[in-house]
């Protein structure tokens, strides 16, 4: 019994250590997207550029990431209006980081945290993400 | 007068459950022009559009009445009245709308100036006239309020955007109708072109609407109810009358999104407000519009109807069917723009379009418009059958062309009495449009 709770404390350790995103350990191509700006049609972009990635090589094939920060993190807004089609994402194993150096700002201007996208997960800091994931294989892309 | 518009209302009735059971354009207004997507809107969009046409009549002159021979007001060219074919820059519209703070998408702004040579700058040759400036609060789930001044809620033809109208004139009745002209007087005074004191109301006013949309399954649900002056725009109000506006809305979505979506919409609204007038026929009276209609889009098939009433503050055309400011021929009596008052009106339209391919689309309209319903001896019938071609260079510009037979009568009057030989000489028209949206 005593081994079984270790083994829990241990899991939960893991998940704590390691919260971020179950990558796809199968994955044949890594791709890590960066959304930073304000422009509307970047978020389209971005967002149709992640699809178009599972579209070509397939959702099993491909790791692909999403890192928001700066004026770029609207995205993640829980109310943005593709939130949609980050649903749709998501269920395609598409992971969405968010900076939270970009959420500690924006919570100074607003007054309040910004309440983001269930499936966004925060990170400390949007371009060290990219970084790390560069370091591990991911190829880095600012559509 | 109820046994005839239970008659009317029958025919509507009829009328829509036939197009229920086929099939034109469902966009949602309120939404499109009133607010902003949600942390996707940018601080500033510029944007606006371009509208140059050429129009041309017959240029028949008056063939009876007090100004016979002379130039007949409905065969000259809007808005200057001075000739009967050429060249205007209709419309040119700069905007600019979004979300003050991009943080905060409960707050959005729009903003547009009309540069061209309509009834909103007046006729004076393209001075620059402020259409629209408003502020949307998005704060309370189900109650959007939009304050300034905006399109009001109301009819298809009126609320829609103005740059996907298929066709380049309106039908009769929204023309006549719900295109409100602002005058002093109603038009009795004999030396007096009783000229419009402004603007046309351009289907706008200011003031404050509560509105939102519902989805429930396919199905999207709107309201709107507002409260402005009721005294057009660019304007403060003339009296203690407010104007109130309601609206509904239910529509099926088919497919697509933005103002040439796809979809199944039925919709009803109604105004209400009083008007004073300052000179000839000084006093207060009542204005009411109402209307009911559907829209439909899907495929390459479009149609549209709407059915709209009028009670009170009728624009009742000018003396004559010559253009204000004339002398009539014995020169006793100046032409003058009339309202009557106390008068009734209906008028109706359909409308159908077929895409034959991307690039290529024509339409059938026809419109009929009854002015004076409640005094026999001044009841006008104008109907119009339209056959328009639209060609689309891009998704953003494009070339209209419009033929529209045209014929009106007194329908009480005798085909020989003046105002039936004046309404025969009536021309037919030819429209040309080119159209970029940027």
């Amino acid at each position: 019994m005593r081994k079984f709770y270790q083994s829990l404390i241990l899991l939960a350790a893991i998940a704590f250590i390691f919260p971020v995103h179950a990558a796809n350990d199968f994955a044949e191509k890594k791709i890590v997207l960066q959304i930073s700006d304000n422009n509307p049609f970047k978020q389209t972009l971005v967002l149709n550029v992640a699809n178009n990635l599972i579209k070509h090589y397939g959702q099993n094939k491909v790791a692909v990431e999403i890192v928001a920060f700066g004026p770029g993190l609207r995205l993640l807004f829980e109310k943005n209006a593709n939130s949609g089609r980050i649903d749709g994402l998501v269920a395609n194993n598409v992971t969405f980081s968010a900076c939270q150096n970009t959420i500690a700002g924006m919570t100074r201007v607003l007054g309040h945290p910004p309440v983001l996208h269930a499936s966004a997960t925060p990170v400390p800091a949007g371009v060290v993400r990219i970084i790390d994931l560069v370091e591990e294989g991911y190829i880095a892309i600012k559509p | 007068m109820i046994k005839r518009q239970s008659k009317n209302i029958l025919i509507v009735a009829a009328m829509m459950g036939t197009m229920a059971a086929s099939t034109a354009q469902a966009a949602n207004w309120l939404m499109l022009q009133g607010t902003e997507r949600d942390a996707a809107a940018p601080r500033a969009k510029v944007w606006g559009f371009i509208q140059p046409e050429y129009t041309s009549t017959s240029g028949t002159p008056l063939q009876a009445g007090p100004w016979k021979g002379q130039d007949a007001v409905f065969n000259q060219m809007r808005p200057n009245l001075k000739t009967n074919k050429g060249f205007n820059i209709l419309r040119a519209r700069l905007g600019v709308r979004g979300t003050g703070l991009p943080l905060d998408s409960n707050v959005n702004y729009f903003l547009l100036a009309e540069l061209g040579n309509n009834g909103i700058t007046g006729g004076d040759n393209g001075s620059t006239k402020l259409t629209d400036a408003s502020i949307t609060l998005n704060h309370i789930d189900g109650a959007r309020f939009r304050v300034g001044q905006f399109k009001t809620p109301g009819s298809e033809e009126g609320l829609q955007a103005i740059h996907v109208f298929d066709y380049i004139n309106f039908t009769g009745a929204t023309n006549g109708l719900l295109l409100e002209r602002f005058f002093d007087g109603d038009g009795s005074d004999l030396k007096d072109a009783n000229r419009q004191n402004g603007s046309v109301g351009a289907f706008r006013d200011i003031g404050i609407q509560m509105f939102d949309t519902f989805k429930v399954s396919d199905w999207e649900h709107s309201y709107a109810v507002m409260v402005g002056n009721g005294n057009g725009i660019n304007r403060t109000d003339n009296n203690d009358s407010m104007e109130t506006y309601l609206y509904w809305s239910s529509e099926q979505v088919y497919a697509g999104a933005g103002p040439r979506r796809e979809g199944w919409k039925l919709f009803a609204w109604n105004q209400d407000g009083k008007r004073t007038l300052t000179k000839n026929g000084a006093g207060e009276y009542d204005r009411t519009r109402s209307g009911l209609g559907t829209t439909f889009k899907k495929g390459k098939q479009r149609a549209a109807f709407e059915y709209i009433t009028a009670d009170g503050m009728i624009f009742n055309g000018t003396d004559g069917g010559a253009v204000p400011g004339s002398r009539n021929n014995p020169d006793s009596a100046t032409a003058s723009f009339n309202m009557e008052t106390k008068g009734e009106a209906d008028g109706y339209y359909v409308h159908y379009g077929y895409a034959l391919t991307n690039e290529l689309e024509l339409d059938l309209r026809y419109d009929v418009y009854n002015r004076m319903t409640d005094v026999a001896a001044k009841e006008r019938k104008f109907d119009t059958l339209t056959v328009g071609a639209q060609y689309f260079f891009n998704k953003k510009s494009r070339l209209i062309v419009n033929y529209e037979a045209r014929n009106a009568e007194a329908p009480n009057l005798a085909s020989t009495h003046p105002a039936n030989q004046i309404l025969d000489g009536m021309d037919d028209r030819l429209s040309a449009q080119l159209l970029i949206i940027f």
